[in-house]
């Protein structure tokens, strides 16, 4: 074996993690190899000095507890999944009896206007097609609303998420409860599902105004990125102060500052005014 | 004890409350490899929740070719990038990573070693992140080579390579902050 083999298994050498005869082979070699050897010795101060930068830090209780949190309400998902897979459209658990008795009876609307309307062509949207969409939207906006709340399970209140994302007109109540989930909902995987969804109602000055105090007090990093995502995407320069605080602020997670440094480049906000 | 290859596969068919001895296992292990990379505990955290939460979801991806432990960390990393926003960044290391010294050690030798640690520490907080991380994966978290090739997705061979020259390199960078450059 030539000097370059050789030191490429320096470090498992090093770690013992040489199997009998590699050994033998790199013992025999390094015995007439006076460089190999410096070599072998230089590393082995840095090698046996790195043990003592091994971290001690232990997860603690709240991890395993947040962990659990996920997992239960991905479980819930799943079933939810299942039971939504053997039965035609049927009361979810999840979803309050009411919410399902209205939809069921827009359901009955829907057929009574197509079947009251005939054949015919006519124009695409009629005032009674529009008055069922706004119905239909209604909906959307009630159980939204209904499963955002914190007494709800995190699969739920990412449902009740899902529900405000596929809302076609922008409704207050509804920005105000996914601001609020972006910004003090106990489950990350919430406040990230909200941030997604205020994307379309991040024109809004209101929510831009919004934006900005929920990205200053956000604790979460990946919340915090996925909110400085959002605002270079929406060209929102009125987050210019929080992104400037966030990327001068040395307690903020490295990735963080780096992010709205980032952000504060894209917008081209670097100077204060 | 159960294999976590054979406890992955009751999860990817279905059991996926069975993960939570997988997360007993192994959180310790990712959350130090994020510590090492971030500096930052509470992100850290977070980046351990999100792997494990991909794990559930690209659970039916799981292929027993490769140990769990390396597939883990595979999700792992691509986890951290999708935090950096995929961007090559120089990442803090954790200033306030422990300094160990022998208990019984005299004052002098006692100081000398701290003085060693801190240089070696700034000396691989300086090291770029790639070989930072190959070396995290190779000493503090004792990944086996193929592991470490499975989670960076390259040969068993290019791990060798790339361990030993992160290594030298560190011990370049360490040795010239002593006042005595190696190569």
């Amino acid at each position: 074996m030539n000097c370059e083999n050789i030191r490429d298994r320096l470090p498992e050498c090093l770690a013992g993690r040489l199997g009998e005869s590699a050994r033998e082979r790199l013992i025999e070699h390094l015995e007439g190899c006076s460089g190999c050897r410096g070599e072998l010795a230089h590393l082995g101060i840095v090698w046996r000095g790195l043990e003592a930068l091994k971290l001690e830090a232990e997860p603690d209780l709240a991890m395993k507890e947040r962990f659990q949190a996920t997992l239960a309400a991905f479980e819930a998902g799943l079933e939810q999944g299942r039971l939504a897979a053997v039965a035609l459209p049927g009361p979810s658990r999840q979803v309050p009896r009411w919410a399902w008795q209205l939809a069921a009876g827009l359901a009955v609307l829907a057929i009574g206007l197509i079947a009251g309307r005939g054949l015919a062509p006519r124009p695409s949207v009629t005032p009674e097609i529009a008055q069922l969409q706004g119905q239909v939207e209604s909906l959307h906006q009630l159980v939204a609303l209904s499963l955002m709340q914190q007494q709800q399970s995190p699969a739920s209140r990412i449902e009740g998420v899902s529900y405000a994302y596929s809302m076609t007109q922008p409704d207050p109540q509804v920005e105000e409860a996914l601001l609020y989930a972006a910004g003090h909902d106990s489950n990350v995987n919430v406040r990230l599902s909200a941030v997604d969804a205020l994307d379309k109602y991040a024109a809004d000055p209101n929510v831009r105004r919004a934006l900005a105090a929920t990205l200053a007090a956000q604790d979460s990093p990946l919340a915090q990125v996925a909110l400085i995502d959002l605002v270079v995407k929406s060209k929102d320069r009125d987050c210019a102060p929080a992104l400037r605080r966030l990327a001068s602020r040395p307690e903020a997670d490295e990735a963080v500052r780096q992010r709205a440094q980032w952000a504060i480049d894209q917008l081209g906000i670097g100077v204060s005014r | 004890m159960v294999e976590d290859e054979q406890i992955m596969r009751q999860v990817r068919d279905g059991e996926v409350n069975r993960l939570e001895v997988l997360f007993d296992r192994h959180q310790r292990a990712l959350l130090h490899y994020f510590l090492h990379l971030t500096g930052n505990r509470a992100a850290s955290e977070d980046l351990v929740q999100e792997a494990f939460f991909r794990v559930l979801k690209y659970r039916r991806s799981y292929q027993t070719e490769n140990t769990f432990r390396a597939w883990l960390f595979q999700i792992g990393r691509n986890a951290y990038l999708d935090h950096l926003g995929r961007r090559k960044n120089e990442v803090a290391w954790a200033a306030e990573a422990p300094e160990a010294a022998s208990p019984d050690a005299a004052p002098d030798r006692l100081m000398e070693e701290k003085q060693e640690t801190a240089l070696l520490r700034q000396a691989l907080a300086e090291l770029p992140p790639e070989k930072r991380e190959v070396l995290v994966m190779s000493r503090f978290l004792d990944l086996k080579y193929e592991e470490i090739a499975a989670a960076l997705q390259c040969e068993v061979g290019t791990v060798k390579v790339r361990v030993y020259r992160a290594l030298h390199e560190l011990g370049d960078r360490f040795f010239a902050l002593r006042g005595e450059p190696l190569s």
